[in-house]
């Protein structure tokens, strides 16, 4: 497998605070890639190092084998990369078709594009509201045509920051099922995530982030069934 | 074809038939209106139509990519000045002076490209990009209030101070082997063929995938990143488009009265942009063209008796909009009466849009 | 040579003195609640008018004008009681709310007042350094804009209302929370910045001539050295104040006034663009 994506040594520090450091990561193609660990793990600051939206302290971030530690997010999109962050962001005032339509005109237009959103709607379930604003949409529906738009663009791969953030069991479960199909389709992914449910649901490989470093990294299957991983999230570490 | 599809879209209010047949019936009454009116009320009218274009440009940029602009009376004032000194520093006439029109407007537009610039690769937002360009059309008049020393010129063109330039030549219009100088019913159709193809060219504009990342940025600058678009360059080009269409105002303002003061610039004119454009609805063309045209005309028939009364009624109208119909209220009175058919359903009245960008950081 | 010198630095003090006064009250106001009072201007006119009028009715100047910056704050709580309260969820709207008032009390005083009015004379006399004259009354303005920033950190620092305000800048919602009257912290801070804008027209009456829409004369140094500052008054509208006062002093000397004011507009162009939070948010950035 090639790896799409790479970080090197990769740091962020806040003044003093260091909150990333180190850190290695390596996303295959067509992988679901999970990264989890404890609250202030430094999941978050990681995930915003990889979109551009942090400048790094130290390291790079290689993306389809380019060096992209000092692009913009938006340079980084344009090379294939999405983004969605935690707090679903939606163009509440505009129609929840023409939300996709922003996403969709970049790849696509014409027919091809009305029939890419119809598409869309159909796997969001979001038919029925094409025509309303996208704020009057719950909190699990935002979120999910969050993730509409970030895979309108076709990304090579896709971030998703908490994805299942406030949504109730059942929308958790339907999420994993369109993250899973998106996947079956060829996507890769990288997934931040804290619900170890939602993780065994979806994830492939997985990396452990605990006090800024990489604390574990493995298959499901070997990273569940280590010991250590379960006492950092019990609250018994006490890092290195 | 496709460009005309584009005339209709989610970003515009009237895009069914009804609202297109109303709007040739108005464009007929607008052309036939010299043939039942005197020279005099036809180029004052022709004044009015000139503004709007101040108003259409406020809005694109406030209204729909949610920049507070409050510096549009600077590029007025700009394009006014630079049309004085180029016109009469080459004596213009005839197609020449349609030129020097053109080249007021590029001066103008430049200057917005720089302030522009400045401000938002500076990443200046909300209030503070008000701010700034408020005190630049503040400091503008300022300066050009106080060139009344001979040493003040330009060539030929002096700034004469308070008082403002005079003495540039009207605008001159070949046609079919001779010229026709543009004021009264001449300048009136050559005005409204300017809003006309202007309108029209931005309802295109925000239809269209620019308009679409236009909204989307003023939604949600970020989010709008994150799908890729260099937000701040789209920023800058609305700001450009938007400036350059009060540039043309203030051209075809100095043309029609050969005459620009630094007054143009100052207090109380920069509010007026605002008022127009807030009242109506800044968030759409047409209420923002029709509100407008109605308020300058309110406006102008108040001024004959009183012109502080005047804009002491237009500070009320624009708290009143602030208070009852933060939307504005030509683009409200049009959305609950529905009028005028909207393509998508109506959502909740967006009471908070105007908070929504929040106080700035 | 002596007095060269002290020309120079006699002239930065006036330029320093007129950005702090005309800027404090405006800056109180934007950093507590984040909303730009665009009738700031008029606040600055009532605080003139207050004061000439007292004065012209026999009252003493230094009692005059602190009725002046007294009515002004009234009417900005008035104002604030009235109207701005109910715009704090939309700052954008607040401004233009104070905008139309704005013009609405122009145009109303110019009704109400007439054009122009006889001014009561600068007070206090000149004095003379070397060959060079200078108008002692221009000292106390200098003083009375240290003493502004002075009073200012007193009261931010030192009372209650300043802990609880400092709070409300921070995170009004955890404010709140730990049950702080925010609603009347912004009543007090509206107040406040009217009043300071009160005392800036006040302190300035005695050396202008009266027009109903002279308030215009201070917005621009006002609006610039607010946004120079940034959101934090104390910590960020002294240093404006100093940038701003050396570019305008230089630019005043070499080239006329009206160069010392683009001048101005120029530097809070270039400012924004390299610290686009404005002195203060540079400041608290460094200390984090």
């Amino acid at each position: 497998m090639t790896a799409i994506l790479q970080t090197r040594a990769l740091g962020k520090h806040f003044g003093g605070l260091s909150a990333v450091s180190d850190v290695n990561l390596e996303v295959a193609a067509g992988e679901i890639h999970c990264l989890i660990g404890p609250n202030g793990a430094g999941k978050s600051t990681l995930f915003k190092l990889v979109a551009g939206t942090y400048a790094p302290s130290d390291g790079e971030v290689l993306f389809r084998g380019e060096n992209v530690t000092r692009r913009k997010t938006y340079e980084r999109v344009e090379r294939g990369m999405s983004v969605k962050l935690q707090v679903p962001s939606v163009f509440r005032e505009l129609p929840v078709a023409q939300n996709l339509e922003v996403a969709l005109q970049r790849k696509s237009s014409g027919r091809a594009l009305e029939r890419e959103k119809q598409r869309l709607l159909e796997f969001l379930q979001l038919q029925d509201d094409a025509d309303r604003p996208a704020g009057i949409l719950s909190h699990g529906q935002q979120q999910w045509l969050e993730i509409g738009m970030a895979v309108a663009l076709e990304p090579a791969l896709l971030l998703l920051d908490e994805p299942t953030a406030g949504m109730s069991p059942f929308e958790t479960e339907r999420t994993g099922e369109m993250i899973k199909r998106l996947n079956a389709e060829g996507m890769t992914m990288l997934v931040v995530e804290h619900d170890m449910t939602f993780v065994r649901q979806i994830a492939q490989r997985i990396t452990v982030l605990h006090l800024g470093r990489v604390f574990a990294q493995g298959g499901i299957d070997a990273i569940i069934a280590d010991p250590r991983v379960e006492e950092i999230y019990l609250g018994k570490g006490h890092g290195h | 074809m496709s460009m005309l599809r584009k005339l209709n879209g989610p970003q515009t209010m009237g895009n069914s038939r009804a609202f297109w047949a109303g709007f040739v019936a108005m464009l007929a009454i607008a052309l036939l209106y010299p043939a039942v009116s005197d020279p005099y009320d036809v180029g004052n009218v022709a004044y009015l139509l000139i503004f709007t274009l101040t108003a259409l440009g406020l809005s694109l940029m406030w209204g729909y990519t949610g920049m507070f602009s409050f510096g549009q009376t600077a590029f007025f004032g700009v394009a006014g000045y630079s049309y004085g000194v180029i016109s009469i520093n080459l004596a213009a006439s005839g197609a020449m002076t349609l030129l020097c029109l053109l080249g007021a407007i590029a001066v103008a537009a430049l200057f917005a490209l720089l302030l522009g610039y400045f401000l938002i690769y500076g990443r200046v937002s909300g209030v503070f990009f008000g701010i700034v360009t408020f005190a630049t059309t503040l400091a503008l008049a300022a300066f050009f209030g106080q060139t009344a020393g001979p040493e003040w010129a330009i060539g030929q063109a002096r700034f004469n101070g308070f008082n403002g330039m005079i003495g540039m030549p009207p605008l001159e219009l070949p046609w079919s082997g001779d010229v026709i100088v543009l004021e009264g019913n001449a300048l009136y159709y050559f005005v409204l063929g300017l809003l006309l193809v202007i309108y029209l060219g931005l309802r295109v504009l925000v239809n269209s995938r620019f308009g679409n990342v236009l909204v989307a940025i003023r939604e949600d600058p970020l989010r709008t990143e994150l799908l890729g678009y260099d937000v701040r360059k789209y920023q800058l080009v609305a700001f450009v488009i938007g400036s350059s269409l009060a540039a043309l105002s203030g051209g075809l303002y100095t043309a029609w009265g050969q005459f620009i003061p630094p007054a143009s610039m100052g207090l109380p004119a920069a509010a007026m942009p605002i008022i127009w454009v807030a009242f109506s609805g800044r968030q759409d063309l047409t209420a923002t063209m029709v509100g407008t045209f109605l308020l300058l005309l309110m406006f102008q028939t108040i001024t004959v008796y009183s012109q502080q009364y005047a804009l002491i009624l237009m500070g009320f109208l624009l708290l009143l909009t602030v208070l009852l119909v933060p939307s504005g209220f030509v683009y409200g009175i049009a959305r609950s009466l529905s009028l005028i058919g909207r393509r998508d359903k109506p959502g909740p009245e967006p009471v908070l849009r105007a908070g929504a960008e929040g106080p700035s950081s | 040579m002596f007095a060269e010198a002290f020309s120079i630095a006699f002239q930065f003090a006036d330029v320093f003195a007129f950005l702090i006064l005309a800027a404090a009250g405006l800056a109180i106001i934007f950093g507590m609640m984040g909303i730009i009072n665009m009738a700031h201007g008029e606040f600055i006119t009532c605080g003139i008018y207050v004061t000439v009028i007292a004065v012209q009715h026999g009252v003493p100047l230094p009692l005059a004008q602190a009725l002046g910056a007294v009515s002004a704050g009234l009417v900005g709580i008035a104002l604030e009681r009235t109207i701005i309260r109910h715009l704090y969820h939309r700052p954008l709207d607040s401004i233009l709310a104070t905008w139309g008032i704005s013009l609405m009390v122009t145009q109303g005083m110019l009704i109400v007042l007439g054009s122009s009015w006889q001014g009561i004379g600068t007070p206090l006399g000149s004095f003379k350094v070397g060959d060079y004259t200078f108008s002692a009354y221009r000292l106390v303005l200098f003083g009375a804009a240290v003493g502004v920033l002075a009073g200012l950190y007193l009261i931010f620092m030192r009372t209650g209302y300043g802990v609880m305000a400092r709070a409300t800048m921070q995170n009004a919602a955890m404010a709140k929370a730990l049950g702080v009257r925010t609603e009347r912290m912004y009543a007090i801070s509206f107040g406040l910045g009217a009043a300071l804008a009160g005392l800036c027209g006040a302190l300035y009456a005695p050396t202008m001539t009266l027009i109903p829409t002279m308030g215009i004369t201070f917005i621009i140094e006002s609006f610039v050295t607010v946004v120079v500052g940034g959101a934090n008054v104390l910590l960020g509208t002294a240093p404006a104040g100093i940038l701003l006062a050396i570019v305008r002093t230089a630019l005043n000397a070499w080239y006329g006034q009206i160069a010392g004011q683009i001048g101005l507009l120029i530097t809070v162009i270039i400012v924004i663009r390299i610290l686009p939070e404005g002195v203060s948010g540079w400041l608290s950035r460094r200390e984090r």
